[in-house]
């Protein structure tokens, strides 16, 4: 197994645990940490890319890892405050409890 | 990259610097001068504002509109047609601005009415660009000022509801999007589609290629709300306030399917695989036809069985999706964007007749717009000209659109391989019509129950859904009108 | 030494692994503080894997932008709200199977496109902040100016969304 497969093993399984993290848990905000994880996974990936890549110099990868976190910041601010919106009609974070729309 | 560099940035987005000027003067203003006035003059002033800023930015696009430029690898990419989807998405704003007047659903309708100059922003940087980063970041722009808009009726906790899942839904789509994007990089070593497309091919059919494509697909096939991606959207379109749902409904699935549409066609066109009659091999022509099927499919039976309106609206809309997603396998941009605006038009001009009904008399069901021709002629008359266009019924413009996807899907390949795909449109469309005519017999057949008055919008309101009727007619009517912008 | 950094990578990918299984999937506590305090032990064996490859600045930026100000305020969400412990969740069994058995597909796909990935040519290049920097605000002003606007709808909305309605 060469260095670049190894992190994109990695990056492939801790995809998959965000992804089942976030499928499964009840509450908000730690369906929110499984969506956190995928987006860490896919940073690995790029950083790993970047780094046994054609064209390092050109830091392509290093730079969208830096607007991702960047962007994910925000999406998890905005998520968390999106939690407290619902705490206050709901009394919890719970996602099946906060489900009055069927059809 | 030199001074004369950063003028020239500087000078080609003069329209997004205008949009994104008008968000800082409607927020200076509600807050410097607005904050002892009432909720309905503060969104009337906000929206006149946002009109002002969005009609000098589309001043400027059309003044600038033979223009073509492809700066910085790709992060600006401009073309007339970019240019005419983004005079269509300032259009589509302006309109939803003015839904803020209709109903008092939040007491900062400024701040809700700079978030729809922003999103704007966001859907104008997305369709001018060929980078996969600016990609993502408009995209995530885009998102974010959608999730708060959704949740911006504090009062209703099913506002919030509908935001939390919109969000959660797209947090997930986003990392999807994100993890794709990082596999197209490693196959390729770069995020810029031409130079992609020229390097992807050597990897068709490679395991990776595949997954990084059914990751960018599922990606967006959330934001244009196709199934399986689709979960979000009725309790969406029904828990956000009107304005919001109306924007979701028209300027995001616009902008999404622009950009889906050219990193498909530009980004990936050596890997496209197969979708055709017996001849299927794995690609994102494949994979898009599986969500477009699925989407006419589900999206309308599920809104067969529905009882209130705005639910209604969104199961119609991923039953529409899946037609658009027809345009995009058959390549074809003008049908694409035909389809897209066109479709757009109609869904912001029923949630501005949605808006005006639930603010007058507080139901959401079909049944509420029973005996509507006595109560409001102008809103019966508007709403039959939208329902019979996303029918499809001609001479509308929703005719057309589905008339030139369609016939792009069944241009391509050899020998009419997506006929199946097709013909099942076709079926799906005459399965439409019967819940889309279920609304009209309300409208018109239903009598009109006892003890309800007239119905009337604000007098913009009401101007600007007579022009989206009538936008629908004359481009229905000739559609060379639109489409020859569009080429 | 080459043993040495294949060393590193075993034991912060083992790391990261475990502790981002120990975030989603706990079987000792379900309290939503420990996924959180796992999550920043992800982060940070990520941060190290960052740094085997090169990317320090990215590394640095990890560990103080994730570990530091979002995990802060997970934290301080979840404490403010005071939620227990998360109720055990009715198993359902079927559904559970079908999730397990859809994760796994998923993980196997993307497990078995990975090793198919060619390896290519091994340069030598640090992610250092001086080269970040200049191309930053050259080749990539524009996303970066982006940015502005997507915090500035983040402000906007998690101002509104979380302040309490004054009467």
């Amino acid at each position: 197994m060469t260095p670049l497969h190894g992190y994109l093993f990695v990056s492939a399984l801790l995809f998959a645990v965000g992804l089942a993290g976030a499928l499964t848990r009840r509450n908000a905000i730690l369906v929110l940490v499984g969506v956190e994880l995928m987006l860490n996974a896919a940073n690995l990936n790029f950083l790993a890319f970047w780094r046994y890549g054609p064209n390092p110099e050109a830091l392509t990868g290093v730079m969208f890892v830096l607007f991702a976190i960047a962007v994910a910041a925000a999406e998890a601010a905005v998520g968390l405050a999106l939690v407290i919106a619902i705490y206050r009609h709901y009394r919890s974070s719970n996602v099946d409890e906060a489900a009055t729309m069927k059809g | 990259m030199t001074n004369g560099d950063y003028y020239q940035l500087l000078k080609l987005l003069a329209p997004e610097w205008t949009v994104v000027g008008t968000v800082l003067a409607i927020l200076f203003a509600d807050l410097q001068f607005w904050r002892n006035r009432s909720v309905a003059w503060r969104s009337a002033g906000a929206a006149s504002i946002l009109s002002l800023g969005f009609a000098a930015a589309a001043g400027l696009l059309i003044w600038k509109r033979a223009v073509t430029a492809d700066l910085l690898g790709g992060t600006l990419v401009l073309s007339p047609t970019s240019q005419y989807v983004k005079l269509a998405l300032l259009g589509l704003a302006i309109v939803t601005a003015w839904l803020c007047t209709e109903g008092e659903f939040t007491k900062h309708v400024g701040e809700f009415v700079a978030l729809i100059a922003l999103a704007t922003a966001g859907m104008m940087f997305l369709v001018s660009t060929e980078n996969l980063l600016m990609v993502f970041v408009a995209l995530e722009l885009v998102s974010l000022s959608l999730y708060v808009m959704t949740a911006f009726n504090k009062r209703s906790p099913r506002s919030a509801e509908a935001a939390l899942k919109y969000f959660l839904f797209g947090g997930m789509a986003a990392a999807f999007t994100l993890f794709g994007f990082s596999f197209l990089y490693g196959l390729t070593g770069s995020i810029h589609l031409p130079t992609i497309a020229a390097k992807i091919s050597w990897h068709a059919g490679d395991p990776l290629t595949l997954v990084a494509i059914v990751l960018v697909v599922a990606g967006f096939g959330f934001k244009i709300a196709a199934v399986p991606f689709h979960l979000w959207a009725p309790d969406a379109y029904e828990g956000a306030p009107a304005p919001a749902a109306a924007f979701i409904a028209s300027g995001s699935k616009v902008a999404s399917f622009f950009v889906l549409g050219k990193l498909l066609s530009v980004g990936l066109p050596g890997v496209g695989g197969s979708g055709a009659w017996k001849a299927f091999s794995p690609g994102w022509l494949a994979v898009v036809a599986i969500l477009a099927t699925a989407s006419m499919i589900f999206g309308n039976l599920a809104a067969l069985a529905q009882s209130s309106l705005r639910r209604l609206l969104a199961y119609s809309a991923i039953a529409h999706a899946g037609y658009a997603l027809l345009a995009i396998i058959g390549g074809s941009q003008p049908a694409l964007l035909y389809y897209a605006i066109t479709y757009a038009v109609t869904s912001v001009g029923i949630f501005g007749v949605v808006a005006v009904v639930e603010n007058r008399t507080g139901n959401e069901d079909i049944a509420g717009l029973a005996g509507l021709r006595e109560r409001s002629f102008l809103l019966s008359v508007a709403l039959s000209v939208f329902v019979l266009s996303l029918a499809g019924v001609p001479p509308l413009a929703g005719f057309f659109g589905k008339f030139y996807a369609f016939a792009a899907a069944a241009k391509l390949g050899s020998s009419l391989g997506y006929w199946w795909l097709v013909a099942l449109a076709l079926g799906a469309s005459c399965v439409s019509l019967f819940y889309y005519l279920q609304v009209l017999k309300q409208v018109w057949v239903a009598p009109v129950p006892e003890g309800q008055g007239k119905v009337a919008g604000g007098w913009v309101v009401s101007i600007l859904l007579a022009l989206l009727a009538l936008a629908v007619l004359v481009t229905g009517a000739a559609p060379e009108l639109l489409i020859r912008f569009l080429k | 030494m080459p043993a040495l950094t294949d060393l590193l990578f075993y034991g912060f990918a083992g790391l990261a692994l475990l502790f981002g299984f120990l975030c989603v999937a706990n079987p000792l506590s379900r309290n939503p503080v420990t996924s959180a305090m796992f999550l920043v032990l992800t982060i940070c064996s990520l941060a190290g894997l960052f740094v085997l490859l090169n990317a320090f600045f990215l590394a640095a930026v990890q560990v103080l932008v994730y570990a530091g100000a979002v995990m802060v305020l997970f934290l301080f969400v979840i404490m403010l709200l005071d939620l227990k412990e998360e109720e055990r969740r009715k198993l359902n069994k079927v559904a559970l199977g079908a999730g397990t058995v859809a994760v796994a597909v998923i993980a196997g796909i993307l497990i078995r496109a990975v090793t198919s990935a060619k390896p290519a040519a091994d340069k030598l290049v640090e992610g250092t902040t001086k080269p970040l920097g200049r191309i930053l605000f050259t080749e990539y002003l524009l996303p970066f100016e982006i940015l502005s606007l997507l915090l500035l709808v983040a402000m906007v909305g998690v101002i509104l969304l979380s302040k309490k309605e004054l009467k």
